[in-house]
């Protein structure tokens, strides 16, 4: 691994100064639990490295009127922990605690692990059905942009050369609203997801479903949503026929591929099994909240 | 306590040696070496990322115009060293010359500054590769018009012990004749029948491969390694491939080292280490990487078993017959042919008509070294499944069955050898208890469904050649044993420390074990088929006999007696028929005055130096004339034995597997160390537990798809049982000629847990998996075609 | 090699002692600690993050060194195995791993016992399972993990029954 020069600002201003005048072989660090690893294989060769880990604010979690902000260098193990995520919200905490192990969330941030853009990454699905924002700062100002559409492909954002995230929007949850992230893998948080479900039921008074959102991780480019099974849902009760055919649906709608993990039969397969198991949890979950 | 019973170390859980320095991270392997050399050079290796190719040019002009490059190693440089592959390949590790035959084998190596500059410089060669037709299924490669793995005009592999090769791929094959199968099968009541496989996997060691070279004026060599057998492997490998090299300019040193559990018994680093070390006159290190370990380092060889069993209503075995495939990888050729894996199938049960057809193959895959077991684990798996699918058709229990068919001491099993030590029977049935295997499981009506399964297993000693040992007493009376045999964890240096303690009768504390250094300490083979507490045992026994004995001269002498007067222990010489009682061995040892050259005998300053040397059995008549029916009463040394039990809860919905409670016991015979043999159960059930549940390679397009450590599932702590579900027992049947009775014992572990994983399925969930590991995709698959088969 | 004039200054301390280090920045801080400390204890057995002999403590809790660049450290108390016993006198986590036969190769050894003392700051009663779960980044091939679970809940009862550190 070489690069030529790291940086290490203070503020986010200086930050964005630097990555406007560094270009585009700049790679920001965050926590480097992956990236370090891809700089030392000679996968990632930056010119640039820039540190967040000296700018306090970026880790910041608070709550505000309109719904939690989770800092960009906030720890996965301190997000996994945090008193703030109740309810619906839990499901982030549930996805930074799948995360690999103890040692790599106590380094890794909830921001990377959305920077990275792994189809796999654990946090992203339930951060997606929770409506999360992703509050960017660059050179020429600030701007907001739905988490779901913040991944272009495999490994990439939305994010200009001069652009970094510092921090996510989490808005409120509606009464009833029960959200669930379940990591389907061999050995548990130690692998990288096979496939990744979370769902985010909210149920009126009489348990028809006012708003269900479906977000599948490791089936495509980036994490995706379920439009169809999602409408299939909307303004009925939820019966195990209904989950199965939403299930059958998502199951249908992915397109992953065969890697060393699993192949694409067996992630289709089990999209069917862990949307059926997600919805009625989250269902489940829309009644105690 | 006698002073007898106090200084009987045998069967007591005394500490390990080398703990306080572990604990401490004092410990030093030999990657903590480098931080010596100020002039370090480092080596990286550019490698095929084809399964099979002409190597059509190699360009490295850059690369060796790179500051800070030393060296640039290619195949075809007139320096590197070449063996008797008739074949284009490379030999050990060094690069390939005219092709490739797997993709991670060696193509260019730089020696650099450091490993950045290495590491850039290989992004400069540019090589130009022609691809070639490749096989990395065995059961393809096996086929009479198979691809063959190398170019048919480079020659191909030669058969082993003579026989005529059946395929390009065909290395060499082992037949054995009891009996007549053919009468005896149409005798049988019931014929059972199926093909088995059994994957690629990695041992894993959590230690890289790797040494350092220290380079010494005048052409000599200083190689640290991790490698194993510093006499046997490391230093006859480099004699033989570097001639210009005499053997007083060679030392190897072992450290600590991190694992092997046969990985290291082929010397995959030092050769190309000692080229760059001899051209760049520097001090060398190579240390393969994470990755490089899963491509280019060994992995077990897989075997493929087709088994028929036929037996009478009773549940008598009578007939087997079995074609068995190892699969041996691209290179690596020596004992491959099927003689190996094959043995597991005719160790454990007195079946009086066997026909064993075994072959070995080469595939287009990394080259295939011990794992652990020697394959006994892939063919066993064989065995234990289709024993179960027997008892099924007999209606009798996976117990009941094993229990009568298994091979009883004094008995002769199918080679024609005499059974000396076999406590299968209390392992066997300890399993079964401990996890009621009479008790079906409670089902709870969700997706996890829960089953029981047992079984056998058990694993030779291949006779490995000549262990020798040195015991010194020093003129203080303390004891010193110089051993070369591999330590990699398994706790041999408190082993024999613990034999050489009681043969003296003397406080262990006064006891040391140095160890593995070609200019300190005398030859020993290496360590693999469990043999070191067998074959290094006896030696040091010996040894200690011997410097006893010359004690008890010298202590004869001293009092005018015959030294059968005299006995040895707690420091001191007793004497019957004198009247002084004892003598403190240190006053046996005349002080060393200045101005005189003193006597002939024991002087203070010089250690009286006991000799041991041991040879077991050696194969002699594995090939002779009245053994073409492939039997002979000398195959092995002995053999060591295990059970397994388990209970587990299979997913319908996933098709994973979890074990919920397991039982192990082990015929150890004699345990030297019983809390070191624990430790080996232990370790033994988790890693059969990976492989049979988990970790493989797999391929596409002929290249390993998932070499590193996230995708190469090994088990952690979560797929281990709780403490309380975790049982374990050892069973000894003490062997005659074992040291203190003692066998060998940590491969046997490995080997039923596979199989009874296998049968808790079959009893959850009603399929019978046959091929190994049992991934989660894979049962399901089977779950799904019994569901569409059902509905029919 | 990195030219001297992109080499950084990291002010931590390590082990209890304060360290002023001048390094190239694209170093990772098992690199430095091995290589220019010479803190040998701390080992590295994969490429990719997943084996976990390179645990240390920055701060107090667990984290895999091999993928922390040096820069990270900053202003962190970082400890190694080396910093662990007290003089002579070893962690009560070393002699439960010793009294336990919790160690074999031994390579592991180092970034097990690291992350075991973490699991007990973080909760100083973790159950069995509680450790099982801390314990899963750490890859153990030679014990099969019973004895090394074993030895931490004897230094966890032998810690919270006090008179050790």
């Amino acid at each position: 691994m070489k690069f030529n020069a790291y940086y290490e600002p203070k503020t986010v201003e200086e930050c964005v100064q630097i990555l406007s005048e560094q270009g585009s072989d700049v790679k920001m660090l965050a926590g480097g639990t992956d990236l370090v690893i891809r700089l030392r294989s000679r996968a990632l060769k930056p010119k640039t490295v820039v540190s967040l880990n000296a700018i306090p604010e970026l880790s910041e979690v608070s709550l505000k009127e309109d719904g939690l902000y989770i800092g960009a260098m906030a720890r996965l193990m301190d997000v996994s922990k945090s008193e703030l995520l109740t309810g619906a919200w839990k499901i982030v905490k549930t996805g930074a605690g799948n995360v690999s192990s103890m040692q790599v969330r106590n380094i890794a941030t909830l921001g990377g692990n959305s920077c990275n853009a792994s189809p796999s990454a654990d946090t992203v699905p339930g951060l997606v059905v929770s409506g999360a924002i992703a509050n960017i700062v660059g050179k020429n100002g600030n701007r907001s942009v739905l988490l779901e559409e913040f991944f272009t492909g495999p490994g990439k954002t939305v994010l200009a050369d001069d652009e970094m995230l510092v921090s996510f929007k989490i808005p409120k949850y509606a009464d009833k609203t029960g959200a669930v992230y379940k990591k389907y893998s061999i050995r548990g948080d130690t692998d990288i997801a096979i496939i990744g479900v979370a769902g985010k039921v909210t149920l009126n008074a009489q348990d028809e479903v006012v708003d269900v959102k479906i977000a599948l991780g490791g089936v495509a480019p980036t994490v995706i949503r379920v439009p169809k099974a999602e409408a299939l849902l909307s303004g009925k009760k939820l019966t195990d026929q209904l989950i199965e055919e939403a299930a059958v649906i998502a199951s249908e709608s992915c397109t992953p591929i065969t890697d060393a993990r699993a192949t694409k039969e067996y992630r289709k397969e089990m999209v069917k099994v862990w949307v059926r198991h997600v919805l009625k949890d989250a269902a489940q979950e829309a009644q105690k909240n | 306590m006698s002073d007898c019973e106090k200084t009987n170390y045998i069967g007591k859980s005394v500490q390990r040696v080398d703990v306080y320095e572990k604990a401490t991270g004092k410990a030093k392997y030999f990657e903590d070496y480098q931080v010596q050399y100020r002039d370090l050079l480092h080596v990286k290796v550019l490698r095929s990322p084809h399964a099979h190719a002409k190597i059509v040019s190699i360009d490295a002009s850059a690369a060796e115009a790179l500051p800070g490059v030393a060296t640039v190693v290619k195949g075809s440089d007139p320096d590197i060293a070449w063996a008797d592959i008739p074949y284009a390949s490379s030999y050990y590790g060094n690069p390939a010359k005219d092709e490739v035959i797997w993709a991670g084998q060696a193509v260019v190596a730089v020696a650099a500054e450091s490993i950045e500059i290495a590491e850039q410089a290989l992004e400069l060669v540019k090589v130009v590769y022609e691809e070639l037709p490749y096989v990395v299924d065995q059961r393809e490669a096996f086929k009479a018009d198979a691809v063959s793995v190398t170019s048919p005009e480079l020659g191909i592999a030669a058969g082993y012990g003579g026989v005529q090769p059946e395929g390009p791929n065909v290395m060499g094959s082992y037949k054995l004749t009891h009996g007549d199968v053919e009468k005896a099968f149409a005798e049988a009541d019931v014929i059972v029948e199926e093909e088995y496989q059994a994957g690629k996997k990695s041992t894993s060691q959590i230690e890289c491969n790797g040494s350092i070279v220290e380079y010494h004026e005048g052409g000599g060599v200083t190689i640290i390694t991790n490698g194993c057998g510093v006499h046997g492997v490391v230093k006859n490998h480099i004699l033989t491939m570097y001639p210009q090299l005499s053997s007083n300019k060679v030392r190897v040193i072992q450290p600590v080292t991190g694992g092997s559990f046969g990985n290291r018994l082929f010397p995959l680093v030092e050769p190309l280490a000692v080229l760059m070390a001899l051209r760049t006159k520097r001090t060398v290190s190579y240390v393969l990487t994470r990755k490089e370990m899963y491509t280019s380092s060994p992995s077990n060889w897989p075997v493929y078993t087709k088994l028929k069993l036929g037996a009478k209503k009773d549940g008598t075995i009578i007939a087997e017959k079995l074609e068995l495939v190892e699969d041996a990888g691209a290179q690596i050729r020596g004992y491959f042919d099927g003689r190996l894996s094959s043995s597991g199938l005719m160790c454990v049960y007195n079946i009086p008509n066997v026909q064993c057809d075994s072959y070995a193959v080469r595939t287009n895959t990394m080259p295939c070294a011990p794992y652990r077991g020697l394959g006994c684990a892939e063919s066993e798996w064989a065995m234990e499944n289709l024993i179960d699918v027997l008892a099924e058709k007999l209606d009798m229990d996976p117990l009941e069955i094993r229990l009568k068919n298994i091979l009883k001491k004094g008995e002769t099993n199918p080679y024609g050898e005499k059974v000396t030590s076999i406590g299968l029977g209390r392992c066997l049935e300890a399993v079964a208890d401990a996890i009621n295997i009479d008790e079906p499981c409670q089902q709870d009506g969700g997706p996890w469904k829960y089953g029981k399964g047992i079984a056998a297993a058990g694993k030779q000693n291949t006779p490995l050649g000549r262990a020798e040992a040195d015991c010194l007493v020093h003129s203080d009376g303390s004891i010193e044993l110089l051993v070369s045999c591999d330590e990699q964890g398994m706790g041999v240096q408190t082993t024999l420390r613990q034999m050489a303690a009681t043969e003296f009768q003397i406080d262990i504390e006064k006891v040391k074990v140095t160890r593995a250094d070609t200019a300190i300490t005398p030859y020993d083979n290496f360590g693999a088929s469990s043999r070191t507490t067998y074959t290094t045992g006896n030696a040091v026994i010996i040894a200690c006999q011997d410097a006893i004995d010359q004690l008890k001269e010298a202590a004869g002498r001293k009092v005018g007696l015959a030294k059968k007067q005299v006995t040895i222990k707690n420091g001191k010489a007793y004497f019957v028929g004198s009247n002084i009682e004892s003598i403190d061995i240190a006053d046996l040892y005349e002080p060393f005055s200045f101005f005189t050259q003193q006597t002939w005998g024991l002087l203070k300053g010089t250690p009286v130096r006991g000799r041991g040397v041991f040879c077991p059995a050696p194969a002699v008549e594995w090939f002779g004339p009245g053994h073409e029916d492939g039997r002979t009463p000398r195959m092995w040394n002995w053999y060591q034995y295990s059970a397994f039990g388990a209970e587990v809860a299979v997913n319908e919905e996933t098709g994973q597997i979890k074990i919920l409670k397991l039982m192990s016991t082990a015929d150890t015979g004699n345990p030297i160390n019983p809390k070191l043999v624990e430790g080996q159960i232990d370790g033994g059930v988790i890693m059969a537990l990976g492989f049979s549940i988990m970790d493989h390679h797999m391929f596409q397009d002929g290249k390993m798809m998932n070499p590193n450590m996230s995708d190469y599932r090994l088990p952690t702590t979560l797929e281990t049982p709780l403490q309380k579900n975790f049982m374990r027992a050892i069973l000894p049947d003490p062997l005659p000629d074992g040291p203190f009775n003692a066998k060998g014992m940590a491969e046997s572990i490995m080997i039923p847990v596979g199989p009874a994983i296998a049968a808790a399925i079959y009893q959850a969930i009603g399929v019978r998996p046959t091929e190994m590991p049992m991934t989660a995709e894979r049962v399901l698959k089977l779950i799904k075609d019994k569901e569409a088969s059902d509905a029919k | 090699m990195q030219n001297r004039a992109n080499y950084i200054q990291v002010e931590c301390e390590i082990n209890g002692k304060a360290v002023d280090l001048l390094v190239s920045p694209d170093r990772t801080v098992v690199d430095v600690l091995r290589n220019e400390l010479g803190l040998t204890g701390t080992k590295q057995g994969c490429d990719d993050g997943n084996c976990g002999a390179c645990t240390i403590l920055v701060d107090g809790k667990a984290a895999k060194s091999c993928s922390m660049l040096i820069g990270q450290a900053r202003n962190k108390k970082i400890t190694t195995i080396e910093g662990v016993s007290n003089g002579d006198v070893l962690h009560p986590m070393q002699q439960a791993f010793i009294d336990h036969f919790a160690i074999q190769c031994g390579f592991c050894t180092p970034g097990m016992i690291m992350t075991a003392i973490a699991i007990l700051n973080e909760n100083p009663n973790a159950t069995e399972e509680d450790i099982r779960e801390g314990l899963h980044g750490n890859l153990c091939r030679c014990t099969g993990y019973v004895k090394v679970v074993e030895a931490i809940e004897d230094a966890r009862d032998k810690i919270n029954a006090g008179g050790v550190n």
